[in-house]
Parts: C-alpha cells; sequence; structure tokens
C-alpha cells in the first residue's frame, strides 16, 4: 500500500477534523476527486486525491483528529507499508537500502481515541442495552467523563419524549461550524437601506442587477472587498471582484463563487450564474467552485423578507441581503408616489472596515441600482 | 569531521530532508536552534574542540565560535549550575553530559535551583535550560556508562524529562526542548546513537512535548516503552505480528510529564499493556505507567499489567551486559502471557 499523510493545509494548522470521508474503500479515484472534507481551526477544506489508483485504507473516521502529516488513507499497489502497520522504524539498518521515512502518530492513533470514548462500568452498559440507549449519545457526567446510570436514564427519558436527534452531516453541518466560527470572530455591524428601482424596464434580471451594482459599489468602496486576517492583523484588498451568491437547497447552504464580475459582460455572468445553479442542483459542483469568493450577496427576496444581518464569512469582510421587491408608498417628487422599492441590507465586518466605508458601499450599491 | 555530519551541517537552513542517525539529528537540530536565536550556548566536556565523545556537537564550535560553543573543565556541577546562572539571565544553554552516569555530581544545581527556579521566584526567572545525557547500556561501556536513571528525574516536580528514540523525534524533540521555558532532561539513548538513518526534516518544526507517540496501531495488546528499547518492543511487534497478535506500540517519549491520555485511549482499545524499559524494575518508571493505567483504565484491562525490564542490580560489566537488557523474546513473553488470559 502506497500512504498519503494529511498534507499541510496551509498557514501552519498542525491538525484537522474529519468531517465526511467522499469515498470508501475499494473506490477507485482519479487525480484531484476530492477524498475527504477536513475542518481546521478555520475552515473547512476537500483534501483532493494526489493520485489515481484504487483506496486500500482509511485511517479514520468522521470525527476523528488527525495531524498534519500522519497517515490519512492509503492507495492499493506498490509501497514499503504493510497495512495495519503505522510505525516503520526496524531493528537495525540493512545498510545501502535508501532513505527510510519514519512514521509516527502523534498521541494517541484515532481507533484508540474512540475506544477510550463513551466509557461506561458494565453495569451502565447492560442498563444503556436494556433501555435501547445508544452510549455514544451521551456525555458522561461521571468521574473522567465515565457514563453514569442517571446520564443514561435521562438519555433515556429524552428519547422517549423527542426521538432520536438527527446528526447533522454534509452542507447543513459545513454551514453550522462556518456560521459559528464566523459568529465567534467577526465584529459584525449591519445597515440598512431603499433603493427605488420603479423605473426599471419590464423583464430586467434582478439578480445581474445587484452582481453589478456590488460590483461597482467595490469600486466605490475598496475597504469591502477585501480579506482580512484577524490573527495576524493584516487585510488585502482585492482588484477583482469575485461574489458569492448564497442558493438555498433542501441538503443547506451553497455558496457559488460568480468570478470576476466587473471585467464580464452580463451575458457571461447570467450564463455563469446558471451553470453554477445547475451544478449546486444537480449536487455537481466542484470544491474549488465555492472557495475564493471576495464578497458574498444573499438574495433573499426572491422569497420573502425584507430586511436582515446575515453572516460574514470570514475572511471576507461583506456580505449584501437584497430582500423582496414590493410597492410602497413613498415621496416621489414632492408628492406621494407608490414605487417598487428593494429593501437592501450590508453586514460588514468592522474590524476591518469603518462605518463610512460601508455607508459609502452602500450609497454605490443604490446609487448603482437606481441608475435607468 | 564524521563525513555524513559535515554534510548534514552544511545543509542546514536549506529545509532540505536528509538519512541522518539519531546522534546526527541532535547536532541538526543543535545547529539550528543556535542558527535561529543568539541566545543558545552550548557548554559540555569535550565537546567544542573534540565535537563530542559521539560527535553529538561535531561541527558546531567552527559555525558559531568558542564563545557560543564552550568546552568546561571536568566538573560537573560546574556545568550544571553554570547552566543556571546562564538561563536565569537571559540565555538558552544546553548543557551536556558526557554520560548520564556522571549527572549526579550536578544533582544539587539541577534539583534544587534550575527545577525550583520559577517557583522560587513566584515566576519573575525561569531556567530554559536543555541538559542532554547519552543513557542506557549495550555499547561495551566501563561502569558509571550505562545508567538509566530517568526515574530519579521524572520523580522531580518542575523537570521535564525527554527521551526520543528516532532520528526524526530526536530532532523535533531537542528544538521543542530548547524552546521550551523551563528546564529538560533531554536523555539521548546511546545504544541506537547510529543503529537506523531515517529521513529527517531538517525544517526548523518542533514536535509537540508532554506527547506520547503511537509508531505502530494495534488492537490485541498495547506495548509502551521509550528510549533505545524501542527497538526490541518493535521488534517484538513484529514477531507478534507474525503469530496474529496486533500490538500497539507507544513511545512514551515525556515521561515526565506523562500523557497518560494516550495510554489510557491505548488500553482502553487493547485491553492488554506490557510496559518495557531497560532500568532495573524497582521503583522505575513503569511502576508510574503501570499505577496509571490501573487507576484510569481498571475497567478496560482484560489481563493484569505486565513490565518487562532490566534486573534490580547495578548494570553489569559489558560481558554480561546483554543479559541485562530486555530482549525481544521477553517481551514476546509477556505478550504471550497476557494474551492467554
Amino acid at each position: 500500500m502506497n500512504t498519503f499523510r494529511l498534507p499541510d493545509l496551509g498557514e501552519g494548522l498542525p491538525e484537522a477534523e474529519i468531517v465526511e470521508w467522499h469515498i470508501k474503500v475499494g473506490d477507485t479515484v482519479a487525480v484531484d476527486q476530492p477524498l475527504v472534507s477536513v475542518e481546521t481551526a478555520k475552515a473547512i477544506v476537500e483534501v483532493p486525491s494526489p493520485e489515481a489508483g484504487v483506496i486500500a485504507k482509511l485511517f479514520g473516521e468522521a470525527g476523528d483528529i488527525i495531524h498534519t502529516g500522519e497517515p490519512l488513507l492509503a492507495f492499493e499497489g506498490e509501497g514499503d507499508d504493510s497495512g495495519t502497520v503505522v510505525g516503520e522504524l526496524k531493528g537495525s539498518d540493512k545498510g545501502g537500502e535508501g532513505s527510510r521515512e519514519d512514521q509516527f502518530i502523534i498521541g494517541a492513533a484515532a481507533s484508540s481515541k474512540r475506544a477510550r470514548a463513551n466509557r461506561a462500568t458494565p453495569g451502565v452498559r447492560a442498563l444503556a442495552e436494556r433501555l435501547g440507549v445508544s452510549l455514544e449519545a451521551i456525555k458522561g457526567s461521571g468521574p473522567g467523563g465515565l457514563i453514569t446510570n442517571d446520564d443514561v436514564h435521562r438519555q433515556a427519558s429524552h428519547q422517549k419524549q423527542l426521538g432520536e436527534a438527527e446528526g447533522l452531516r454534509g452542507p447543513r453541518r459545513t454551514m453550522a461550524k462556518n456560521m459559528a466560527l464566523s459568529h465567534a470572530q467577526v465584529v459584525p455591524v449591519s445597515i440598512f437601506e431603499d433603493a427605488d428601482i420603479h423605473d426599471w424596464p419590464k423583464g430586467t434580471d434582478i439578480t445581474m442587477r445587484l452582481v453589478q451594482a456590488i460590483a461597482h459599489a467595490c469600486e466605490a468602496s475598496p475597504a469591502l472587498n477585501c480579506w482580512f486576517d484577524g490573527d495576524n492583523l493584516s487585510r488585502r484588498l482585492l482588484e477583482e471582484v469575485h461574489i458569492g451568491i448564497a442558493v438555498d437547497t433542501p441538503e443547506g447552504l451553497f455558496v457559488p463563487v460568480l468570478r470576476d464580475v466587473n471585467h464580464r459582460t452580463t451575458d457571461d455572468l447570467r450564463q455563469g450564474l446558471e451553470n453554477l445553479r445547475e451544478a449546486v442542483a444537480t449536487r455537481k459542483i466542484p470544491p474549488k467552485e465555492m472557495q475564493g469568493a471576495t464578497i458574498t450577496l444573499s438574495n433573499f427576496g426572491t422569497m420573502t423578507g425584507q430586511y436582515a444581518n446575515p453572516i460574514v464569512s470570514p475572511p471576507q469582510v461583506a456580505i449584501v441581503g437584497a430582500g423582496r421587491i414590493r410597492e410602497k408608498v413613498v415621496p416621489h417628487e414632492g408628492k406621494p408616489a407608490v414605487r417598487r422599492i428593494m429593501p437592501l441590507s450590508v453586514t460588514f465586518d468592522h474590524r476591518a472596515a469603518t462605518g463610512g466605508e460601508a455607508a459609502r458601499f452602500m450609497a454605490g450599491l443604490v446609487n448603482s441600482l437606481e441608475s435607468g | 569531521m564524521n563525513a555524513s555530519v559535515e554534510k548534514a551541517i552544511n545543509h542546514t537552513g536549506t529545509g532540505a530532508d536528509h538519512d541522518v542517525s539519531l546522534v546526527e539529528a541532535v547536532n541538526l537540530a543543535l545547529a539550528r536552534a543556535m542558527e535561529e536565536d543568539d541566545s543558545v550556548v552550548v557548554l559540555g566536556e569535550d565537546i567544542a574542540t573534540n565535537g563530542g565523545v559521539f560527535r553529538a556537537t561535531v561541527g558546531l564550535k567552527e559555525r558559531f565560535g568558542y564563545k557560543r560553543v564552550m568546552d568546561t573543565p571536568l566538573a560537573e556541577t560546574l556545568i550544571a549550575g553554570t547552566a543556571v546562572g546562564m538561563a536565569t539571565q537571559g540565555l538558552k544553554p544546553v548543557a551536556e553530559f558526557q554520560f548520564m552516569g556522571f549527572i549526579y555530581a550536578g544533582l544539587e544545581q539541577i534539583i534544587s535551583h534550575a527545577a525550583r527556579m520559577r517557583n522560587r521566584t513566584r515566576g519573575r526567572l525561569s531556567c530554559p535550560i536543555v541538559y542532554r545525557a547519552p543513557f542506557g547500556g549495550g555499547i561495551h561501556a566501563p561502569e558509571h556508562h550505562s545508567e538509566s536513571t530517568e526515574a530519579l528525574f521524572a520523580h522531580i516536580p518542575g523537570l521535564r524529562v525527554v527521551i526520543p528514540s528516532s532520528p526524526q523525534r530526536a530532532y523535533g524533540l531537542l528544538l521543542a526542548a530548547i524552546r521550551n521555558p523551563d528546564p529538560v532532561i533531554f536523555l539521548e539513548p546511546k545504544r541506537i546513537y547510529r543503529a537506523v538513518s531515517h529521513t529527517v526534516k531538517d525544517n526548523g518544526d518542533a514536535l509537540p512535548l508532554d506527547t506520547c507517540f503511537t509508531l505502530r496501531e494495534g488492537d490485541d495488546v498495547t506495548l509502551i516503552s521509550w528510549g533505545a528499547s524501542i527497538t526490541e518492543t518493535l521488534q517484538a511487534a513484529d514477531r507478534l505480528a507474525e503469530q496474529g497478535v496486533s500490538a500497539e506500540v507507544i513511545d512514551v517519549a515525556t515521561i515526565s510529564p506523562l500523557d497518560r491520555d494516550t495510554l489510557l485511549c491505548s488500553v482502553a482499545k487493547t485491553g492488554r499493556a506490557v510496559i518495557v524499559h531497560e532500568a532495573c524494575r524497582n521503583g522505575g518508571f513503569g511502576a508510574e505507567v503501570a499505577a496509571s493505567i490501573a487507576e484510569g483504565a481498571f475497567l478496560d484491562l482484560q489481563a493484569p499489567v505486565v513490565r518487562v525490564t532490566g534486573y534490580d542490580t547495578i548494570m553489569p560489566y559489558y560481558r554480561n551486559e546483554a543479559h541485562y537488557l530486555p530482549k525481544t523474546e521477553d517481551i514476546v513473553r509477556a505478550v504471550e502471557e497476557v494474551i492467554a488470559l
């Protein structure tokens, strides 16, 4: 077997948690095919396959922590690793045999950590079995995390009243983690405004107008088209505007990226957006199509809702929310008039941009939408 | 100068990989640490001009000068105490005891001062010292040259005791020890100083202290060892694999503070533990490991914890030293004993 070890996922992060395997033992994989989603302290990352081959062994399960450089999986074929063997230290050098790498796991193997989880005395185990409670669902309250009789009874009564909890998987799980990460880091401030779009010709492509308005607003206020690094207190103002488009699906939130919107024609952008939506709908969107956004658009108004404080996704600095377009009585040229109004929300990370920059951004957005 | 060491030294800083032995990895780590940090100094007997009796410090004086690579008189108390003075005043000394058997003269300084300085001064002064010493038998040396008294140091609060068992771990752990702000006893298993050569990434990356390393994953029994005995332990795991017994092998690496969690996780999986060390049994560090497993994993155990150790006697002269050291067969036999239950 050929061992593939967890590569450095960037920024020197030393470990990652397996979120979900995309392949199983026996699968044939191609180069760059995503193998596994892992979660680092910063993000959820897809690890692509370094080679084409057949998967012989996976070295962990969802929830296991793997350190950078430790075995992740093995391919069938040539190699000096003998399967269950992780270490390669042999007794003595046989000389002239070429270099050997020294493989080891920092701390306990994932299989050992699992064995130590959900500890309970035989009596408690028997009780759990009798009550039909899975110990894996319980966090022990006893000494050293030992599961107690009370823990089992409590879980049993929860199960009776509420049924089993559904563990989150895939995009819904990713969303939960990323939102919590954002909430823990970002200092969000939201501002709201209305755009009067009454004079738009019939059949105007609303999403395209929004995309172009964001590009225009980014020019007016470049500080919001930016990647911000809160750990090192540094930022990168970006020339090109790549808009993450939030797409709601039954499986959860997807945010494919519409690239370089300030240098493309409307038709080209529209086609690009259609392609992304199609790829999301059929669940065939490659992970790299969902990375690299510089700012995000949440067009929730296609359903309902007016204003919101959508969540900024680091390292991005801003997200634009577009609410439901509706008719509203507003002053117009000195008289009350019924006009079509689009409610707008901009949430920005106040660590990375000033209120003034955000207000100028909003003004740019409204100006672009209200022009012709 | 040893040709391969010279080659390794000249490559320091390039981040390239080399095939090096454990002692060469020590040399690489020292050179890397000295290059990164001007406050790192090296001192000991015959370490500068001569390059050390095992060549661990070869080339350092030529590269970093006599002010940072210092030959000391034959006086271990002085080596230990000078390091305390240097460390409290802003240097990061790496002091070598030529053999572990010579360290006792320095204990007053190590135990009564280095280990206590942070506590004594309420954190105002600390002692970022690494005391290096080759330890263990098996090289046909005379009396006082084959000691394995690591348990003495593990008993002293305020000291870290770190024992590498491969070139990569020697490199990564020595860098971590030097960067650590408190005193570390760094014991180098001299029997395997040149036993194997592995690819070592000389990239300045330290390995974590205070953690065990799992060298092999297995399901039936946990073999726990450190230092040179890792060699026989891995051989025993090979032998057992042929018999259909899947052994997990754990290198404790930092014996104080002990990473009990890794040991308990592994024993929770396997239900059986065999501890292997070269030091004598009575009051050996294996006793602490066994007690920790009894306390923390009693519910998981399928069999009593067994120790395979040296004998409770003074390490014999070299004609008999092979009889003293735990052998591969001893470990296999102990495993067969616990597997039978």
